[in-house]
């Protein structure tokens, strides 16, 4: 291993080593929160920013995370699955639903697509207030069970009783999704959601089966929203349809705008930044909107290509900055 | 008790089509689906409700003033939100989401997240062959026909309304023309978010009013134009009849949610094999 690779790999280990120390040394539930909300917010924005790149956008994130949720919380509670294995089927219920629905639309292009995305969310919030047998109605389902303890003696002990554990469990989905994110996207299926992106007619033309392909970005962003809605249910013990509203869609939305969408990071950056935000605001809530707005605003007229953009951005202001000035120097 | 619900149905489906009218002008000419108009649907509902119970002012007055208020406003949002994102999807969809948050925000800042309620303007019922039918639902069907038809009389007969025909047809083409398409533009948000506003004045005199209306407005709005074939007006109304009808129809005997359940099936039924919608082309 030469140098370089050692220096990259240490990159990505020294935070992953630092995120895992944390709890040892941050024992407030509070903060645990808050950095669980991360996570849950990170795997859904770069998700949802998983299917843009295939130039699609989705607003039914949403609905997505409401069937993760109701699948794994109903088998564990009903069936009498352990969580381990429900976790891995929400994903899939999801993924599912998102391919069956999204076959016959792929052909809506653009601004539809993402309309037909916010029925889809809308069906799915409608069919959990009216099916009482399965979904418990408008209440939704209470006292969901903790996921199953992992114990292996004298190396690992999650009980699933304190936050830290949820924080493990929550670091470890954020990850997975991101690392197998990333290794489609650079693959050559990414490439390929990419060149859909960039023009649909010419990627047609050398052969390239769109429509297959849209779908399945569609659907490996859905795994993901499924997966992160298993977790938030049995980490809140509860859901109910209006949990999982439009408004959530449009915050997810905005996480990766605002992060920046054309970055693998953007979403990442954006998910942390505003997850913060209502933190922040917590004397003001019911103007917690207006401050998204502003910053939407901030970031869609001045900053086009998100907060991970801003580096790149001021660099060139100063190199521009330094070029005038030696050039009036003489 | 079924005419009782056809009228409730025929309601239902007069103020979609207010909605829907609004969505698709702005969709056909301006070129971006305006996400925040339930919002304006929802301010409307606030001016006539400010007019009519704070300053005491007739419903139809109140409606009139809240009409054009709420259509000045659209043209100003036009002008800021609308028109620097004309052929960009993406940046249409942000600052649209941007305007619902603000909106409503503002209304909750003013005016708090309680109900409110508008007197209704005329009370009363009125019996026809033994069925008894409400006057307010009655009146809230006629107002929108009435302003329905303007509509259609204002863009066959006037020189503007034939350019914002040409406009959705080719912009280009219309703008080469010596058609100032940016005057156009405003025209056709001030037309769209006057219906909306129309659209949620009536609807505040017989539901409740609250800053989270906007939402199911919209809904139904995208739901109606989609059926109906984007921007096509005729397709506008036989979209929101149906509509209208499947909620007036469904509700009583099942329930909400069931309602909406089968609207959207049955939407997504007929894009599978008519993806440009009823009465829309290609």
């Amino acid at each position: 291993m030469n140098k370089r690779r050692l220096l990259k790999a240490l990159s990505y280990t020294v935070p992953i080593v630092i995120l895992l120390i944390v709890p040892l040394y941050i024992k407030q539930p509070y903060v645990l929160h808050v950095l669980i909300m991360m996570g849950v917010n990170i795997v859904l924005a770069s998700s949802l920013r998983f299917i843009a790149t295939s130039g699609q956008f989705s607003l039914g994130h949403a609905g997505m995370v409401s069937i993760g949720a109701y699948t794994s919380a109903l088998l564990v509670m009903r069936l009498g699955l352990s969580f381990w294995g429900a976790l891995p089927l929400a994903g899939l219920a999801a993924m599912g639903i998102a391919f069956l629905a999204g076959y016959p639309f792929v052909r809506l292009k653009g601004i539809y697509f993402t309309m037909v995305t916010l029925f889809f969310t809308e069906v799915i919030k409608l069919t959990g207030e009216e099916w009482r047998g399965l979904t418990g109605g408008v209440a939704g389902i209470i006292a969901i069970p903790r996921p199953n303890a992992i114990i292996v003696p004298g190396l690992l002990n999650l009980g699933f009783t304190s936050k830290a554990d949820f924080y493990y469990l929550a670091l470890t989905l954020v990850v997975v999704t991101l690392v197998l994110l990333y290794a489609i996207e650079s693959s050559r299926i990414g490439m390929t959601f990419l060149s859909i992106k960039q023009s649909e007619p010419l990627s047609e033309s050398v052969g390239v089966n769109t429509s297959r392909f849209r779908v399945l970005a569609f659907s490996i962003g859905c795994f993901f929203a499924g997966l992160d809605g298993a977790f938030y249910s049995h980490y809140l013990s509860a859901v109910a349809p209006a949990s999982f509203g439009f408004l959530l869609s449009i915050y997810v939305f905005i996480y990766m705008v605002v992060g920046g969408m054309q970055k693998f990071s953007g979403p990442i950056v954006g998910a942390i930044l505003l997850t913060l935000v209502p933190e922040l605001s917590r004397g003001a809530k019911e103007y917690e909107p207006f401050t998204f707005a502003g910053i939407l605003l901030l970031v869609i007229f001045f900053l086009r290509g998100g907060v991970v953009s801003l580096p790149e951005r001021l660099s060139k202001i100063i190199k521009k900055e330094v070029w005038l000035r030696l050039k009036s120097a003489g | 008790m079924l005419a009782q619900n056809l009228l409730n149905g025929l309601m239902a489906g007069w103020i979609y089509i207010l909605v829907a009218l609004g969505l698709t002008l702005v969709l056909s000419i301006v070129g971006i689906v305006q996400l925040a108009h339930g919002e304006i649907y929802m301010v409307g509902a606030y001016i006539v409700y400010y007019f009519c119970v704070s300053a005491g002012l007739n419903f139809f007055l109140s409606l009139l003033i809240s009409i054009l208020c709420v259509g000045f406003l659209g043209v100003i949002l036009e002008k800021f939100f609308l028109r620097p994102f004309r052929d960009d999807v993406e940046g249409a969809i942000i600052s649209t989401i941007a305007l619902i948050l603000i909106l409503q925000t503002a209304i909750v800042a003013i005016a708090g997240v309680s109900y409110k309620d508008i007197p209704s303007p005329i009370q009363g019922v009125v019996k026809v062959f033994g069925a008894v039918l409400s006057w307010e639902r009655l009146i809230t069907i006629l107002v929108s026909i009435v302003l329905v038809s303007a509509l259609l009389i204002f863009i066959t007969k006037t020189k503007i309304g034939q350019a914002m025909v040409a406009v959705s047809e080719d912009r280009v083409a219309a703008a080469l023309q010596g058609i100032n398409v940016n005057r156009v533009s405003s025209v056709a948000m001030f037309l769209g978010c006057a219906l909306a506003a129309a659209a949620g004045g009536l609807t505040g005199a017989i539901f409740d009013v609250t800053p989270f209306i906007g939402g199911f407005a919209l809904m139904k709005g995208i739901e109606v134009i989609i059926l109906g074939g984007l921007g096509s007006i005729p397709g506008a109304i036989i979209g929101g009849l149906i509509l209208g009808f499947i909620d007036g129809l469904v509700t009583p005997l099942l329930s909400v949610q069931l309602a909406g359940i089968i609207g959207l099936v049955v939407i997504i039924l007929i894009l599978l094999f008519r993806p440009q919608g009823l009465l829309g082309h290609e």
